[in-house]
């Protein structure tokens, strides 16, 4: 246990303060840009799906940002401990730093007399957090590109934010706003899915199979 | 040099996987958003109904927006939408006294007490006249202004109130209207615009445009950050430092390559909405533009592309880092959602997304047209200068001046 928490310390102290920071000043430039106080339930939701959801692509993409240097990456997976249990220590730590923001942020809406359902709103909006930053980490995970990582959210984004519902159905992001809430389940089912393929070819590529997309003909 | 290295660039960019991945969702953009888009037809007499239009009698305007104006200064609450998202504005003192005092430039009305009295007579008087509430809903408050008050005066004081509230109310000159249903005769001529003045192609060409737009303010900079980090994620940096290409010729060469390799996919999409309007015009005896996407391409898409490049660039040359993401991304962000309520197309301000969001509209374009010169040159002469720091800085760290190091900045600011 002491060791997980070791690896813990290192990424809050070394890996997460910039993002942390990012996160942070998202959210505190948000009363500027947008309403936080006296909303109704459908602008609440637009407040948390089309804004505040954002930062799950910030915290959880980069997880393994670290490792990016190949060398390192070589010296890293000699140590005892296996890759996996690594990231995933990072990805939970992440994902508690998620969960604290989000309901910070809902407790601030709830204060300022927004009106919502504040339990189906945070988790809802959690799920769709874990979803885009799930999104960047799976694609980051298969391709080793960071930028890769960082592109597959966000056009996802722009595609529900143009096409709507029509193309995504059942993983529209922002179905809170029309007031269905089972788009969330999948959102959550579709992004531990997508975490874990992430983690599991970014171990594998590192185990010697090396995965497809890095062939020779491929410059990502 | 410049050439060969320009080849070798777009060479390398087509073999790349996150090319293909943005050609992929230029696709998909094109696909989903205008894939089936059928050309419009001429309208028939007799019809249902033919749409609404933003009209352009003054008095009408000035009545529908003041009323707005009123309602809001009586409630002491106004909305609006500075990027896209509601966003209630409450006064202090001092500006709440000069709403007050335009108000009652503009209406006569003065003090709170009597605009609270005339929201609620309007609202008496439209019960009265309808009898029943749902039909009193339908309508906003309209207000008659005073006598002798121009146009020109009343444009100005509604400018500042919207600077009052911060930008995005409905006091703006993009919200400040009255929707009218059109007549058959304003379809008519709605129709003859798009082919006689816009020759088809050119309506179409700018509702290409419009959707094409939405993603090139983002994706360039996904190509231009992977470009930029690649000699060092392939520990290639310091060798290419030492070649003997100037600076210039290679950022440049890295820079028109990407401009090169994203115009030539969003060029070939092009083909499929001008076939169809080559189609639609040779049955209806229209002629058309053949030019009419070419000249979009390069005058409204291209300036976004060039900035969208150079900011990936910069700061990637600038960190080493994906910083650019995040910045392009947040601009992207705040482009979209604020641009979100001039969709007609008329009012393209300074957006970097430009919205144009139909094939008509072809007075709005006119009127605007401008003003979108200006905007398209400022971001095409934003990016020669965005690049020109990129090579100053390529260029001072081949020379080993530059190197930006977090662990550097963690040591400075110990010792501060």
């Amino acid at each position: 246990m002491e060791r997980y928490w070791q690896i813990e310390k290192t990424n809050l102290k070394y890996h997460v303060p910039l993002h942390l920071l990012v996160c942070i000043l998202l959210l505190g430039i948000s009363p500027l840009l947008m309403g936080v106080a006296n909303l109704s339930a459908e602008d609440t939701a637009k407040v948390l799906e089309r804004y505040v959801a954002l930062i799950g692509i910030i915290m959880l993409t980069p997880i393994f940002l670290p490792e990016q240097d190949r060398e390192i990456r070589e010296l890293v997976y000699a140590k005892y401990m296996k890759s996996a249990q690594v990231y995933l220590i990072r990805l939970f730590g992440n994902l508690v730093i998620l969960a604290v923001f989000l309901g910070v942020y809902i407790f601030m809406l709830w204060k300022n007399q927004c009106e919502f359902p504040v339990p189906e709103y945070y988790f809802g909006a959690l799920a769709e957090m874990l979803f885009f930053g799930g999104l960047g980490l799976g694609f980051y995970g298969i391709s080793d590109n960071l930028v890769i990582g960082y592109m597959a959210p966000i056009v996802y984004y722009i595609a529900a934010v143009g096409g709507g519902d029509k193309y995504l159905k059942m993983l529209y992001p922002f179905s809170m706003s029309m007031g269905s809430y089972t788009e969330k389940v999948w959102l959550f089912i579709a992004a531990a899915l997508l975490a874990a393929a992430g983690i599991f070819f970014r171990c594998r590529e590192t185990a010697g199979n090396r995965f497809i997309i890095r062939s020779k003909q491929m410059k990502i | 040099m410049f050439g060969r290295l320009f080849i070798r660039e777009c060479r390398q960019t087509a073999r790349s996987l996150i090319y293909w991945l943005v050609v992929l969702v230029l696709i998909f953009d094109f696909t989903t958003q205008l894939g089936s888009t059928e050309i419009a037809e001429k309208p028939k007499k007799g019809q249902k109904e033919y749409g609404l239009k933003l009209s352009d009698d003054e008095n009408l305007i000035m009545e529908a927006t003041l009323g707005s104006l009123i309602e809001e200064y009586s409630r002491e609450s106004y909305r609006t939408y500075p990027i896209g998202f509601y966003k209630n504005v409450t006064l202090n003192e001092k500006e709440d006294k000069r709403i007050g005092e335009i108000i009652k430039e503009t209406t006569g009305i003065s003090g709170r007490e009597e605009a609270e009295k005339a929201v609620d007579d309007w609202y008496g008087a439209k019960r009265e006249a309808s009898g029943g509430e749902a039909a009193v809903m339908m309508t906003g408050v309209e207000i008659k202004p005073v006598k002798g008050l121009s146009y020109e005066r009343f444009e100005k004081l509604m400018d500042e109130v919207d600077d009052i509230l911060g930008g995005g109310s409905d006091y703006a000159e993009s919200e400040r209207g009255a929707a009218v249903p059109m007549t058959y005769e304003d379809a008519v001529e709605e129709y003859r615009e798009l082919t006689e003045k816009d020759r088809l192609t050119g309506g179409y060409a700018r509702l290409f445009s419009d959707y094409m737009v939405l993603f090139l303010g983002i994706l360039p900079v996904f190509l231009a950050v992977t470009r930029s980090l690649r000699d060092r994620r392939a520990g290639m940096q310091e060798l290419i430092y030492t070649r003997k290409g100037s600076s210039a010729v290679i950022i440049t060469s890295r820079y028109f390559a990407i401009l090169t390799m994203v115009v030539i996919p969003v060029l070939a999409l092009s083909l499929i909405p001008l076939s169809q309007c080559l189609k639609y015009s040779s049955a209806a005896g229209i002629s058309v533009d053949m030019l009419a996407y070419v000249k979009y391409i390069f005058g409204w898409l291209l300036p976004t592309i060039m900035i969208v490049t150079a900011v990936g660039m910069f700061f990637t040359e600038l960190t080493d880092t994906a910083l650019a993401v995040l910045v392009q991304g947040a601009w992207w962000f705040v482009s979209v959602f604020t641009g979100a309520r001039g969709i007609g197309g008329g009012v393209y301000g300074w957006n970097l997304i430009p919205r144009h969001n139909t094939a008509f509209n072809w007075k709005g374009y006119q009127e605007g047209f401008s003003q979108l010169v200006s905007n398209r040159i400022f971001y095409g002469s934003l990016a020669v200068i965005l690049i020109a720091f990129t090579v100053f800085i390529y260029s001072q760290k081949r020379k080993g001046r530059y190197r930006l190091s977090w662990k550097g900045i963690g040591r400075l600011k110990k010792q501060i």
